[in-house]
């Protein structure tokens, strides 16, 4: 069930509807919140749905076994059942998502070296919404083992936190200690929570159908034929691709955070216009946030503090484990590990210079917009986060290796065009930019309206991106990219 | 929710209002436009009034000259046929749009194995040509229903023009010289290196083979004079292909015109533009001689 289609616009009609009339009931709410989530789970992922069951309750049971040992002081317990916890969340992630890949790793390897290993690649189909929900659990257990939060009583609230339907497939990655304060309150019907989020619903949609379907269309014509087109049009498609991710994912997670805010919940934010920025960390601290900052919590800190004692070079070994960690959290491939290591090593400059626990703003001029060298700086990154994903997308690396060669083979075609693609989402494009810098540098200033219209600024507003989404979206159901993670 | 009532009704009332005017502005670019989808479609579904018409898809628009079927025969005459590997969907409900403002005297329909076999390449979704004609004839709208689409047309006039508006807004510049009346003329001729005959290895897909032999019972109910043809490809294939359509043509009594394996054509490249379609020489060739034989 896509969350753009007519099937999860009735599911979650008739979910909203009950979810309201059950509100004068926190427990009945949530009961009925946790039956929806495990509804719609089982709609994706049938087979699965009992693997999520069985892994919120042992984690609920290891949140509590790591509660009991630190209010008896007993610290060593309390470790012994937190590194469980973290064990069984990577080794189901392991499992599902890293053993053929690491097995088959290893068999190539040795048969580099001339040992003959021999593994029958497993049939193993990983559970959708693996990485983001396993993150959740091991954010649980670390989390009461670190003093942030208490054990949940509730085991409902516990199931609610982890199989939240909104986010479950692709987050954004909630943590305990916000979410669970808020599954445990009565959340009343509030229509300006409604309006909110419903703007965000049809924004999402706008960002995913209007822009991120329209420029696969073009994307995809080219990288699925790059021995056929020339440098010109590949290199156009890649730095294309950049922004359609950044449209699909951030797309999907305003529709996320559109439904949790009608349900009543505040969840984390994902994006912050990304491409604004001067440096990689800028970029990775505005990109896929809920993840980098779980990683920069559980992964970097704990690793910087580990190597606290090689200084700088420390820095870096933290860095680069955190960005390969990153990088294999998309999927078991080594382009994804490469796509990480390589971000990483964008890092080293900014360590060694001593920018990096440094916020570096974007010098405005005396109208308020970017200087010039600072444009320049942010097309670069753009440039740099291209090649990354260009790694990213590639299948394998010998697929990366083959579009590169045919962008330095392939000079003498023209630019292959799509008219009517390209203008489609050039239009929708030029809004999203446009909405974009006004955030950015224009927070305050509101698009204007006569006044006699200002009073329904947000029924225009919703009508017209109906419109917009009618006239200009791909309609045949495309999955989002983030659900293959 | 008493304070959601409000907003949510001013939004329904601006989405019509809006979706209306938007949809008016979009029909109003869409009958206008030269390009070749948008004027074929628009022209034969709402404009024609010729006693003669060719239907078909892409083989029938780059085949059939009407300035010559008219000289030969005496009568009015249009290409009605599309490009896109439109099937038997669209063709019907075309059809229906065409019989619920006029009777013409006569149809040749191009038939291709899209129109009877289940080819995971043209299947219902080639109905969603006629959205912009949604409540124009009920066999119109029963294709629509059957793609599933036929309410979202209803509810939204904007959505029937889905992703059109580039094409829309420069339609005007479009390829189509309406003087020649819907034929499309192709000019080139073919490289025959590396060419295999196209195979149809899919099975027998009923609901066409139903709605075929519905195009034929409304042409007959209206007396129309139909005939079924198929014309040259520059390779065939071994099988009898068109098996189907001409036993449907001797069950219901209507000519079965089959040039498919023509020897005039044949191994000729300088009459074709690639394997399947037929240069603007071919094409002219080939309709002086169809015209003589529709003549008899």
């Amino acid at each position: 069930m896509v969350v753009n289609s007519l099937a999860f616009l009735w599911f979650f009609l008739i979910v909203l509807a009950i979810y309201y009339i059950c509100q004068t009931k926190k427990e009945l709410q949530n009961v009925f919140l946790l039956a929806s989530s495990y509804w719609f789970y089982s709609q994706v992922d049938l087979k699965m749905t009992g693997l999520l069951v069985i892994l919120t309750l042992i984690f609920w049971l290891l949140g509590k076994g790591v509660f009991y040992f630190l209010e008896k002081e007993d610290e060593h317990h309390a470790a012994i059942l937190t590194n469980v916890g973290v064990v069984i969340g990577i080794g189901a992630l392991f499992y599902f998502k890293y053993l053929n890949f690491f097995a088959d790793s290893i068999v190539s390897f040795a048969s580099l070296l001339g040992i003959h290993l021999s593994w029958t690649t497993l049939n193993l189909v990983v559970p959708i919404g693996l990485s983001f929900f396993t993150f959740k659990l091991m954010s649980y257990v670390l989390d009461i083992y670190n003093g942030k939060i208490q054990e949940e009583r509730n085991i409902i609230s516990f199931a609610n936190f982890i199989a939240f339907f909104p986010t479950i497939l692709s987050g954004p990655i909630d943590r305990p200690k916000p979410f669970l304060k808020q599954v445990n309150q009565v959340r009343s019907f509030v229509a300006d929570n409604f309006m909110l989020g419903f703007r965000r619903i049809l924004w999402g949609m706008f960002l995913k159908m209007c822009i991120a379907d329209r420029l696969d269309i073009y994307i995809s014509a080219i990288w699925n034929n790059y021995e056929h087109h020339s440098a010109v049009s590949i290199i156009f498609a890649s730095l294309l691709y950049p922004f359609q991710m950044y449209a699909d994912f951030a797309g999907y997670s305003e529709m996320a955070i559109g439904v949790a805010l009608i349900l009543g919940f505040k969840v984390a934010e994902n994006f912050k216009r990304p491409f604004f920025v001067i440096d990689i960390a800028g970029y990775w601290s505005r990109w896929h946030m809920s993840l980098t900052s779980w990683l920069t919590d559980y992964v970097f800190l704990p690793l910087n503090i580990k190597f606290r004692k090689s200084g700088v070079k420390g820095t870096i070994a933290a860095i680069m484990l955190n960005m390969a960690f990153i990088g294999m959290w998309h999927g078991a491939n080594w382009t994804f590990f490469l796509f990480g290591i390589y971000h990483g090593l964008w890092y080293i400059p900014l360590m060694i210079n001593g920018q990096f626990f440094k916020k570096r703003k974007i010098e405005l001029n005396a109208k308020g917009w970017p200087t010039c060298p600072y444009v320049l700086k942010m097309i670069g990154i753009y440039l740099v986060v291209t090649f990354g994903l260009m790694l990213f997308h590639s299948a394998n690396m010998t697929e990366f290796f083959n579009v590169w060669g045919s962008i330095f083979s392939h000079w003498n075609g023209g630019l292959f065009t799509d008219m009517s693609t390209m203008v489609n989402a050039a239009i929708c494009s030029v809004a999203l930019i446009y909405v974009d810098i006004q955030e950015e540098w224009r927070p305050n200033k509101k698009l204007y309206l006569p006044t006699w219209a200002e009073k329904w600024r947000w029924e225009l507003t919703v009508a017209l991106e109906i419109v917009c989404i009618l006239m200009f979206g791909v309609f045949d159901n495309n999955q989002f990219i983030y659900f293959q993670f | 929710m008493k304070k959601l009532a409000l907003p949510i009704i001013i939004v329904a009332c601006l989405f019509f209002v809006m979706d209306r005017i938007f949809g008016v502005g979009l029909k109003y670019l869409y009958s206008i436009s030269n390009a070749t989808d948008e004027y074929k479609i628009s022209y034969s579904n709402e404009t024609t009034r010729d006693s003669l018409l060719f239907i078909g898809s892409s083989r029938c628009l780059h085949h059939y000259v009407p300035s010559i079927f008219e000289k030969e025969l005496g009568v009015t005459c249009f290409n009605a046929a599309d490009w896109g590997i439109k099937n038997i969907y669209y063709h019907y409900g075309q059809l229906g749009n065409i019989l619920s403002r006029y009777t013409p005297k006569e149809i040749v329909f191009e038939v291709h194995p899209c129109d009877f076999l289940d080819t995971p390449y043209s299947g219902i979704e080639r109905a969603g040509s006629l959205a912009p004609y949604c409540g124009m004839s009920d066999a119109c709208d029963e294709m629509l229903k059957i793609s599933g689409n036929y309410w979202k047309y209803q509810i939204s006039w904007v959505y029937r023009y889905t992703g059109s508006l580039p094409n829309l807004l420069t339609g005007k510049l479009g390829s189509m010289d309406r003087s020649l009346k819907g034929w499309k003329p192709l000019d080139g001729v073919l490289d025959t290196t590396g060419l295999v005959a196209e195979e149809y290895p899919f099975p027998i897909k009923q609901e066409k083979i139903n709605l075929l032999e519905r195009f034929i019972k409304d042409c007959k109910e209206r007396n129309i004079k139909l005939s079924i043809i198929v014309s040259p490809m520059y390779i065939c294939s071994k099988d009898d292909v068109y098996k189907i359509p001409r036993d449907i043509a001797t069950k219901y009594e209507i000519p079965f015109i089959n040039h498919y394996r023509d020897s005039t054509f044949i191994g000729h490249p300088e009459l074709f533009y690639d394997f399947g379609h037929l240069n603007r020489k071919g094409a002219i060739l080939y309709s002086e001689m169809i015209s003589k034989e529709l003549k008899r």
